[in-house]
């Protein structure tokens, strides 16, 4: 993935050019004007300043606009008073983009993939509401339009202290992750594998599924099923597939031999004739495993109707053990962890989606590694680590609502299908 | 002991006994002795001798225990992605995995059958293994502690195909009976494991308070079924705090609807009615490592993680739970007004006039570490800290 620009939805209301000077040392560089005459003047005055301008209505070349959400905590107004909505078994409820922004690039792998995500009408977003809007984006190596709420415009219009401390912030964030034009490179470190291919009829399912998944704190990989190849499956533990047909025979015996090598294959009816013998210990309400080589396939007793349960059943099929990434006292977290392309470093994107950071955070990251640095947008952030087995864990001061954790790896050595580090 | 009887046995005629008292009766509830170790940190060198010691200075495991299965509440209350500030949940307010590992591998050695790990972890059906990835635990560090040890969730059906009904032996305060996971019947001797704590909404939290999760959330939780038990958990149990519904129709609705609806009320009575519906044999209650100000990192208190350095067990709760409160600094005897009940009932008052067992320290004898000597004044902490402003709070999940 790429992501050369920055972009943002000019303010119909800002037809004075000189409000382009709010974009001096930002890394703004790419403008969504409106067509009316009454901007012209500020079009002109943009492109001579060698800025990118194109209209609202018509993404650049190379670039794939999607329609997203409002990233973080819904709120639910209840008893006179806001509160986060909750989830189905009660714990906040989030919005996010990445699933989104990272199946677009999965299908589409030569786009950039720009985020159309306005504030509400009427709305005043918090400036931490902002970074969140930035930052769930970019860390999934998107960029969001930066869309500003119509109260946020018009106080930056009239210079007001307080909108200049917010636009300060928002810039910032984009300028952060303008920066480190290397991340959106860097490939999707998973536990599982979702096949599909994202459409027709399997487009629903298949896409809430990556959108839970999330939500889930399961880290995957997106395979289009026409682009799988041998290697496409290298490090993961388990594959879930859950397309309406059955595979076609090629890929069948790929995802055959992932678990006959030690993966987890998780499936429904639909897949057809299971191999394998049935396996000693299957306690499982919804599934039945069945022993292959030296895997196991977990074969769902009914036809998948519900993305949540699949969700987070298959969080439990393949087992926490193989957590990339926990969180304590995050709140409502979300986290990306991606690899190099030269497997020298990796970038753990944390995200906290309510309204402010939390205060005592701690995170474990699966792996050994050589060194670990914490970065907010706003520069380094000194943190306390402690080595475990296998994993390190970082306690994070208080934050604002995203760190990223720059990991370099210890020596990387493959074992079947698992990513193993060794000192 | 009841080592010669079997738990039907047992149950039945701690049924008759209790059935042919009454509340407020005269005759005293029961005394055992309690045994008190100090045992500064959870290393197994420390650990294991002291906690043999103590289970010999009750008369011994292996009249309790050989040949039979032994089922183990543990305290694992809250979400694991729940912390006081940084430190693992084990420190603070989760029954530590190596007690657990503990109090399981001196249960093989005195020659128990099998042994069930059981709690009702929040909000989840999930495996207890999977609960304790989670909290950052290695789930083999317990399951290897013995040959013979498994977990099981007991916050839904589990692997029964009927939830065991399980009567309140004197009628109950507020439940007449529970519908519980079968592995509360499915024992022969029932052991809770607890951590030493203060606790927001009943003073303390001990052995007794302990078996408050033995309710299924799928019955007596926020997101339980109202004809039928949910398939699984959501949420906690506000229904029995707040008594705001009934349980699911399918299991016993309580004595009286019109009782307060208020938590400080109906906690302390339920939990009586649990214990004496399903009665513990072996209470232990671990203060190695604790925290003070509440039962987790959510309470919003001054909270300090503090190491007491102490282990209690005993053959009755109540006489254990007494103890407890007297190494916590609090006096067992105090009623509603008093600390730790200031706002609550007093569990440990309720379950003596029950006839679970006496809170009288001066008719329970205290083996080992003598209390003065093994004193961690909670209760002083708790008058300062109540005497200071509320500490702001963050979030933290």
């Amino acid at each position: 993935m790429i992501a050369p620009w920055t972009p943002m939805r000019w303010p119909d209301a800002w037809t004075d050019p000189s409000c382009l000077d709010l974009l001096q040392g930002a890394a703004i560089d790419y403008l969504l004007i409106g067509k009316g005459e009454v901007l012209g003047p500020v079009r002109t005055r943009a492109q001579q300043a060698g800025l990118h301008v194109t209209d609202p209505d018509t993404a650049p070349a190379g670039v794939a606009v999607v329609k997203g959400e409002w990233p973080g905590v819904q709120m639910a107004r209840g008893g006179g008073a806001a509160q986060a909505r909750g989830g189905p078994t009660g714990v906040p409820w989030v919005d996010s983009n990445g699933w989104l922004i990272r199946l677009e690039s999965a299908l589409h792998p030569e786009c950039s993939i720009w985020v159309d995500a306005r504030p509400a009408e009427n709305a005043r977003i918090a400036a931490g509401s902002y970074l969140v809007a930035v930052a769930d984006s970019a860390s999934h190596g998107g960029r969001w339009i930066l869309s500003l709420d119509g109260q946020l415009a018009a106080g930056l219009h009239a210079q007001n202290p307080q909108a200049l401390d917010t636009w300060k912030r928002v810039t910032a964030a984009a300028g952060f992750f303008a920066a480190r034009k290397n991340w959106p490179g860097y490939s999707p470190v998973g536990v599982v594998g979702v096949v599909s291919d994202f459409a027709g009829q399997n487009e629903f399912f298949s896409r809430e599924l990556l959108n839970l998944l999330d939500r889930a704190g399961q880290h995957y990989r997106i395979l289009p099923k026409d682009a799988a190849t041998d290697s496409s499956f290298a490090s993961l533990h388990a594959l879930i597939y859950i397309d309406a047909d059955p595979p076609a025979a090629a890929l069948r015996k790929q995802m055959l031999t992932f678990v006959e090598t030690g993966g987890i294959l998780i499936t429904g009816p639909k897949w057809g004739e299971v191999p394998g013998t049935p396996a000693k210990a299957d306690e499982h309400p919804r599934y039945s495993w069945r022993a292959l080589g030296k895997g196991r396939i977990a074969l769902a007793h009914e036809d998948p109707d519900d993305p949540y349960l699949w969700a987070n059943d298959s969080v439990v099929l393949v087992s926490h053990r193989y957590d990339l990434v926990r969180f304590w006292n995050g709140g409502a977290t979300g986290s990306y962890y991606t690899m190099a392309p030269d497997r020298k470093q990796a970038v753990v994107h944390l995200l906290f989606y309510a309204n402010r950071g939390p205060d005592s955070a701690s995170v474990r990251v699966a792996g050994r590694f050589r060194g670990v640095k914490a970065w907010t947008v706003d520069g380094p952030l000194k943190v306390e680590m402690e080595s475990q087995k296998d994993a390190v864990e970082v306690h994070l001061p208080q934050v604002s609502q995203y760190v990223a954790l720059e990991v370099t790896p210890a020596v990387l050595r493959r074992s079947h299908k698992r990513v193993e580090y060794h000192a | 002991m009841h080592s010669n009887q079997t738990r039907r046995e047992w149950l039945l005629t701690t049924a008759a006994g209790l059935a042919g008292s009454t509340l407020g009766r005269a005759a005293p509830a029961p005394a055992s002795p309690v045994a008190v170790a100090r045992c500064k940190t959870y290393t197994p060198g420390e650990l294991l001798p002291a906690m043999q010691k103590m289970f010999d200075q009750l008369g011994g495991l292996e009249r309790l225990v050989k040949g039979k299965t032994v089922a183990c509440k543990i305290n694992l209350t809250g979400s694991p992605t729940y912390r006081l500030g940084y430190l693992p949940l084990e420190d603070t307010h989760y029954t530590h995995p190596q007690v657990i590992a503990a109090a399981a591998h001196l249960m093989s050695k005195a020659g128990a059958r099998r042994i069930r790990i059981l709690e009702s972890p929040w909000s989840t059906a999930d495996p207890v293994e999977e609960y304790l990835l989670r909290a950052n635990w290695e789930p083999h560090d317990i399951l290897g502690a013995a040959p013979n040890v498994e977990f099981e969730n007991t916050n839904y059906l589990g692997r029964a195909k009927k939830y065991s009904r399980l009567t309140v032996p004197f009628g109950g305060y507020i439940f007449p009976a529970f519908d519980l996971n079968h592995s509360y019947e499915d024992c022969d001797v029932f052991v809770s494991i607890a951590k030493m704590k203060e606790h927001a909404t009943a003073g303390v939290t001990l052995s007794m308070k302990n078996c408050f999760g033995m309710t299924p959330c799928t019955i007596y939780g926020t997101g339980a079924g109202v004809d039928e038990p949910s398939d699984v958990p959501k949420g906690g149990r506000t229904l029995v705090h707040s008594g705001n519904r009934q349980p699911s129709k399918s299991a016993p609705a309580e004595k009286d609807p019109k009782t307060p609806r208020v938590d400080t009320w109906r906690v302390p009575r339920t939990v009586v009615d649990l214990n004496a519906a399903r009665p513990v044999h072996l209470a232990i209650v671990e203060g190695i490592k604790t925290m003070t100000g509440g039962e987790g990192p959510w309470i919003r208190e001054d909270l300090k993680a503090v190491a007491p350095g102490v282990i209690v067990a005993g053959l009755n709760p109540v006489n254990t739970d007494a103890v407890c409160m007297s190494v916590m600094g609090f006096d067992p005897m105090a009623d509603r007004g008093t600390p730790p009940f200031e706002r609550c009932d007093s569990t440990l008052k309720l379950a003596e006039e029950a006839g679970l067992g006496t809170r009288d320290l001066n008719r329970i004898e205290v083996i080992g570490t003598p209390i003065a000597e093994a004193r961690f004044d909670f209760a002083g902490m708790r008058q300062r800290r109540r005497s200071a402003p509320v500490p702001p709070m963050g979030i933290r999940g």
